[in-house]
């Protein structure tokens, strides 16, 4: 066995300096000529690293594994082991190029381990005894275990205390390599490649927002806080309601003010507003008050529709729920040994069950199904409320867009989403994610939930996106990857300011910071085709020549599933229609939720049960079930580095290349009768080739490609054992039929 | 027609095609609850028997197989009918006696095929069928016997069966009284590379066999294999009471009314351990394709009884292993000569004859052939709804394949049925002719109860074939006897081998099966599974790690699913709109396309063609309920 394992031991001894000094010290260049295999990212130094480390390739009783460097960077922790990637050309297309396979990000790392005689305990802090083993489970997932036993003392000092001080210790935002990154790369990435994403950052991008859904009628962008003068929560242009006059804007702070998301074709909107400051005194309470009045007056008044208030502070979740419930979850993923996974298979569903994770996603989907349900079959609409109106509001205000406008589930419009509503609308993604490790908390993952309810929609209706599961997969481990800035600060506001200054000490032009949207940066164009869903139902051609607003509004009417837009929400109305219903259709499932007499609950089962019952237009209103058996675990995120898990030749992957061939020659067909009919130009064919002439893929494709190359030994167990002592060993071996000759 | 309830929506005519079934027929076995419902809260449980005590407004049957059928009556005059129709079938209801078997069917389909009807699947009921069966699986070394021509050496076993070529009939015969119930060792499946499969029935250690008897009954095991391995079947698999006890649970928790909260569903479906059960299955399955394909060797299924477990393994680790298996009419003869003839006590376990031993065993094994379609969307050539049908069919009562426990019972019956089916018909005046196993009918006959465009719907439009048989060349392998006795014996057990002194029990060591263990869940330690442990490191089949045509399927936690189109049927909310299969969606595309483009070639007079069922189409309704067809499925029936 020892032959395969290959040994990269180098006995020539490194330059190696200590974590402390050598941020000063060491040159980059130095270390390029001397180690080709490790590399660098511009901007990135090399810490300390340690030689001879043991990484298992699959941890059970046997100690298998390739033997390697072990190195720690401003930017990563990477294994440089045998050249195993270079194994498969075929199947590493899908590669990312800026985190191999063998690299973890410093953002990544989610918790370390020792193992000190055979006992595993959580590293912090400064180390009096030194592991053998240290286990590495990362955020995205991974699960690492590097063995120190033939590494050299003093270098297993250096590599864990170096591993632990730059994950664990907590860093100024300066320090994140998100800015040594900008500043070295500048010269390289000179040219933002034709994006399409709309970030926000500018009043016309508003205003293009607010024409395309046609909210431009009663809403106004306004560029009251440009240069932050109001407030560095808000962005620098947001949306509010046109007669609302700016010096309220600036009464307190941008508290208490509705700000606009989304406009919904039949004139009502979705608004949100974080709550005024809690107050003791009297007479702050009475401005307050009678500042909300006024506020209340103005979009109360037609020709607003009714508003429903929605707070998400009270009654709803907890973001400590979200945290427990996330931390519990992903255990269940997190796999030091087959063992482990066994022994929680068992009892998998029960596990899963009391995690909660899934009843959270399910909430947060009811939640906005229900106020899809005032928005399109009341017209009313809605207010969101939360302390600062950027964790839960910004979840559910996402979803609500996703199932009402088919804009949102094209790939530019989902990141348009994102930009508006997370990074424009101020998400804490630094605090959250715990990039700058302020706190011993871990992290707050509410951005991975909304992906976590997205893939539930994409899972369910996958002809309604653009995007694919993949995409949703890769989107999220792009939140740990520091050197796109999207997602590695609280506020517009931060990072501008964060930008400005490096500017000015350095050079006249302001740093520029990459944005994960540019998907080149991590994939190569082949690798990209993944992201893209062949089977995505493309809007119909017919509506080519008409204008973009009408035509949103003549799609989405096509799909009303209830087409009283005009009625007012009387509640005799419906009193009325359920009493029909129920008796004839929904039965007594239905009845048992009557009998509870909540209105509420009529109205939301009505309307969610009615659309089901409807055949999808992929380009309407779409909702998700949100039934028990329909909540389900995302398993190619959860499930990628688990090989147990893997299904050789299996799974979806199996049918894709019938697929592609039967999208082809739909195509081709298409152009045919395109051809005859007119002279019309056919659509261009972009079929993915990533997975033509591929052999059997795994389940697990596109992560986790290596897995079974370069899994376990033979290994005798008790019955094998026995066959190993006989002695007609020889004889059995003549009779072994090879099929891989075939 | 065998005792069913029917309804017929209006302007609905018995289709010339499919005489036997529509969508809306329940037989009086398969009502599983019967409720009649009046306003919002008064629901009445309707026992046979019973009486109803107010007049219904509604009626809700569920059925076994998990559909649910919903007949509203609509105020107007019908509360009369309302009232007779309801009292009908529960006295219906009371009056059919599971056991009591058909008289017989009107076929008017069978008398329309003259006497040289050939069944569309071979049913394994001559000795010729045996022949062609062997031939094609190359068993070179085995041969068909007759010693059970007149079901004298088992009535369970089916007339026919293959053995070792060099042991006599009469050594057979003798061999095979050593086991329970006469089932002794027979060949279910040759692999292509030279491993033959077999199943056996426990060893009846009562018996005192004489050391000729032993001789054969260790040669016929051995198959001429120096490798032999022994697998208790019914070590880590659950016993029949736990299968019919989860599947009772299922049932119950797929019921619409339900109480099950949503946030407590996962570990409902947990405590019924049918998902439990299935992976069981999967993972022995597995394990078994791996010892059969690893090694030159004789592996042999044994279960106590031989008719249940092994079955279920000896057609799963088929499905695993050979690529014919996977298609149509590979799968159909499967389950005609593993189950139906094999001897699966079908009626008993179904609830047939009312008897304690009721354990969908069957049903089980087409959930485990579902999540293998599932995890290998690309390797089967039937679909879900192929499943759906077969899983609906074994309560209907048209045809025997389902409806008798042994091949004596169903040979003696389908002699009788020969006499009925001589029924007149306008168009046929001439009675048909021809021996009686000609006109059987058998389940297979899909276009009896199934309408073409949904017998279309069996295949699977995302069926690559490019893996399959024609990858599938195995090295010819020299047929090779060896004389002795075996080199090694295994005995398979909990996911390891151990090996064995001998391989019959009656010398000197205890008997091996009399130990035999109840099922328990497998020890944490051997997690390893077999192909682990057998192909490590698979260095001698290069990039891909495993012989063409072997699957080896998942089987954790989160890779077993829940057969939702089959068990929440029932859900109204559920059923809907659910996104077409993408693949038979473009599909769909693809023909209308093609249609298009014929149409516009100028050559091609352009034709009318059948436009296909609009899918939201409301039947007007005779009585009252008009019933939404859910576009998506052909098979289950919608709620308006």
């Amino acid at each position: 066995m020892a032959s395969t394992w290959s040994s990269q031991i180098e006995l020539t001894t490194l330059s190696l300096c200590s974590f402390l000094i050598c941020e000063i010290h060491t040159n980059e260049k130095e270390v390029t000529e001397k180690e080709v295999t490790l590399h660098l990212l511009p901007g990135e130094q090399l810490l300390c690293e340690a030689s001879t480390v043991l990484k298992y390739v699959q941890e059970d009783s046997c100690q298998h594994g390739v033997y390697g460097r072990l190195v720690c960077t401003d930017f990563k922790i990477a294994f440089l082991g045998d050249d195993e990637s270079a194994l498969d050309n075929d199947e590493t297309q899908f590669k990312n190029k800026v985190v191999g396979e063998n690299d973890i990000t410093l953002h990544c790392v989610d918790q370390i381990y020792g193992v000190f005689d055979e006992k595993k305990k959580t590293l912090f802090g400064q180390l009096k005894k030194y592991p053998e083993k240290l286990i590495i489970h990362c955020k995205d997932l991974r699960v690492f275990q590097f063995c120190l036993r033939y590494t050299k003392e003093e270098e297993v000092k250096r590599i864990v205390s170096g591993i632990i001080h730059h994950t664990q210790a907590p860093k100024l935002l300066k320090r994140l390599f998100l800015f040594s990154y900008a500043t070295a790369a500048q010269n390289n990435t000179v040219t933002d490649p034709k994006n399409h994403t709309i970030m926000f950052d500018t009043l016309k991008d508003w205003c293009w927002e607010l024409e395309r859904t046609k909210g431009n009628m009663k809403y106004k962008a306004v560029s009251v806080n440009e240069g932050y003068k109001v407030c560095e929560r808000l962005p620098a242009y947001f949306v509010v309601p046109t007669p609302l006059p700016e010096e309220n804007v600036q009464r307190f702070q941008g508290h208490g003010i509705p700000i606009w998301c989304w406009s919904c074709h039949n004139g009502s909107a979705l608004l949100k507003m974080s709550a005024l400051p809690k107050e003791q005194d009297d007479g702050i309470l009475q401005i307050q008050k009678s500042f909300l009045d006024g506020v209340y007056k103005t979009i109360h008044r037609p020709p607003y529709e009714i508003v429903k208030t929605e707070d998400l502070s009270s009654n709803f979740l907890s973001l400590q729920e979200i945290q427990t419930a996330y931390s519990k979850f992903k255990q269940l993923f997190l796999i030091d040994n087959s063992t482990e996974f066994w022994d929680t298979d068992i009892k998998w569903f029960s596990l899963l069950e009391s995690s909660s994770w899934l009843d959270i996603i399910r909430r947060c989907l009811k939640k906005a199904i229900e106020i899809t349900e005032c928005m399109e079959a009341q017209n009313m609409n809605v207010l969101l409320l939360e302390e600062n109106a950027s964790d839960l509001c910004c979840l559910i205000s996402s979803l609500v867009q996703l199932m009402m406008d088919p804009h949102c589930r094209t790939r530019i419009g989902f990141q348009s989403l994102i930009q508006k509503e997370w990074v424009m609308g101020g998400h804490c993604f630094l605090d959250r994610c715990n990039h700058l490790r302020q706190n011993d908390k871990e992290e707050v993952p509410v951005f991975l939930l909304f992906l976590d309810c997205v893939w539930q929609l994409v899972h369910q209706h996958p002809p309604a996106f653009e995007f694919t599961e993949t995409y949703l997969t890769v989107l999220s481990d792009s939140l740990y990857i520091p050197i796109f800035s999207t997602f590695f600060f609280n506020s517009p506001h931060q990072k501008d300011t964060n930008m400005g200054r490096e500017g000015q000490d350095t050079q006249s032009k302001p740093l520029n910071l990459l944005t994960v949207w540019d998907w080149s940066v991590q994939f190569e164009p082949k690798a990209q085709t993944l992201l893209k869903n062949p089977l995505y139902v493309e809007k119909p051609k017919l509506d080519k020549g008409q204008r973009k607003g009408m035509r949103f509004k003549h799609q989405r009417q096509l799909s009303l599933p209830l087409t009283q837009s005009k009625s007012s929400p009387k509640r005799g109305f419906f009193r009325e229609e359920t009493d029909h219903l129920i008796k004839n259709l929904l039965g007594k499932r239905i009845s048992k939720l009557i009998n509870s007499s909540d209105e509420l609950q009529d109205n939301f089962r009505e309307f969610y049960d009615s659309w089901h019952s409807k055949p999808t237009d992929y380009h309407g209103l779409l909702l998700p079930h949100i039934e028990g058996p329909e909540i389900k675990v995302w398993a190619q995120r959860y499930l990628r580095w688990i090989p147990e898990a893997q299904i050789l030749g299996g799974s979806r992957v199996a049918t894709m290349s019938k697929l592609l061939e039967m999208i082809e020659e739909v195509q081709s067909l298409q152009e045919k009768i395109d051809e005859r009919h007119h002279s019309q130009q056919a659509p261009q064919a972009e079929a993915p080739c990533l997975l033509r002439n591929s052999a059997r893929l795994s389940s697990l494709f596109p992560f986790a490609l290596l897995q079974r190359h370069s899994s376990k030994p033979v290994l005798p167990t008790s019955g094998w054992k026995a066959l190993g002592d006989e002695d007609d060993l020889a004889k059995r071996e003549d009779e072994f039929v090879d099929l891989g000759d075939v | 027609m065998p005792p069913r309830v029917t309804f017929q929506p209006c302007g609905w005519q018995q289709n010339e095609d499919t005489p036997l079934s529509s969508e809306y027929d329940f037989a009086l076995v398969n009502i599983g609850r019967l409720e009649a419902v009046s306003g919002l809260s008064r629901v009445q449980l309707l026992r046979p028997g019973s009486l109803l005590k107010f007049i219904p407004e509604e009626i809700m049957i569920h059925g076994r197989d998990f559909r649910l059928l919903r007949v509203g009556f609509e105020a107007g005059g019908l509360e009369p009918q309302a009232f007779q129709v309801t009292m009908a079938i529960v006295q219906a209801r009371a009056q059919s006696n599971p056991a009591q078997p058909y008289s017989g069917i009107t076929l008017s389909k069978a008398g329309q095929a003259s006497g040289s009807r050939k069944p569309p699947v071979p049913l394994m009921e001559t000795a010729e069928d045996w022949e062609t069966e062997r031939k094609k699986q190359a068993a070179r070394g085995w041969r068909v016997s007759t010693v059970n021509e007149r079901f004298d050496v088992a009535t369970s076993l089916p007339r026919y069966f293959w053995v070792p070529n060099r042991i006599l009939d009469s050594e057979v015969r003798r061999a095979f009284g050593h086991f329970h119930q006469g089932r002794g060792p027979r060949l279910s499946w040759h692999h292509p590379g030279g491993s033959d499969l077999l199943r056996c029935g426990g060893f009846y250690t009562a018996s005192d066999p004489n050391k000729e008897d032993i001789r054969a009954v260790e040669s016929m095991l051995q198959a001429g294999h120096s490798d032999v391995v022994l697998v208790d079947t019914m070590d880590e698999l659950p016993s029949l009471a736990d299968v019919q006890l989860a599947h009772l649970r299922l049932r119950a928790l797929c019921l619409p009314d339900s109480s099950v909260a949503e946030d407590k569903w996962l570990s409902a479906l947990e405590g019924t351990r049918w998902l439990d059960y299935i992976r069981a299955c999967l993972r022995k399955a597995s394990d078994i394709s791996v010892l059969v394909t690893s090694r030159v060797r004789s592996v042999i299924l044994q279960e106590r009884g031989d008719r249940d477990l092994n079955g279920l393994l000896s057609s799963l680790v088929q499905l695993l292993s050979a690529p014919e298996a996977r298609t149509l009419f590979g799968f159909q003869s499967l389950v005609q000569r593993e189950w139906v003839a094999a001897g699966h006590p079908f009626l008993t376990r179904l609830g047939g004859t009312g008897a304690s031993e009721e354990a969908p065993v069957f049903l089980l094994f087409l959930d485990c052939v579902w999540q293998l379609l599932q995890q290998f969307p690309a390797d089967f050539e039937f679909s879900e709804f192929f499943l759906l049908a077969l899983h609906d069919s074994v309560r209907v009562p048209d045809t025997l394949t389902f409806l008798r426990n042994t091949p004596w019972e169903r040979g003696k019956q389908s002699g009788q049925l020969n006499s009925y089916t001589q029924v007149y018909t306008p168009g046929y005046s001439q009675p048909p002719a021809g021996n009686s196993f000609n006109l059987q009918l058998s389940v297979w006959d899909w276009d009896l109860r199934y309408s073409n465009a949904q017998i279309l719907q069996f295949q699977n439009p995302g069926y690559d074939p490019e893996h399959c048989p024609d990858s599938w060349l195995p090295r010819p392998q020299p047929s090779f006897m060896i004389p002795g006795p075996p080199s090694s014996v295994w005995l398979f057990s909990r996911g390891a081998l151990t090996p064995l002194n001998q391989l019959c029990p009656w010398r000197d060591s205890p008997s091996l099966l009399a130990v035999s263990s109840r099922w328990l869940p497998r020890p944490a330690i051997s997690s390893e599974s077999l192909a682990d442990q057998e192909w490590g490191l698979p260095s001698h089949w290069g990039a891909c790690p495993l012989p063409p045509g072997l699957l080896l399927p998942g089987y954790l936690g989160p890779q077993i699913r829940f057969w939702r189109r089959c068990y929440l049927r029932g859900r109204p909310e559920v059923q809907m709109g659910l996104s077409a299969p993408t693949i038979s969606g473009l599909q769909d595309e693809l023909s209308h396309l093609q249609e298009l483009l014929r149409k516009w070639t100028p050559r091609i007079s352009p034709e009318v063609h059948s436009k296909k069922r609009d899918p939201h189409t409301i039947l007007n309704p005779t009585e009252i309920v008009g019933i939404l067809k859910d576009q998506f499925h052909p098979f289950w029936i919608t709620r308006c």
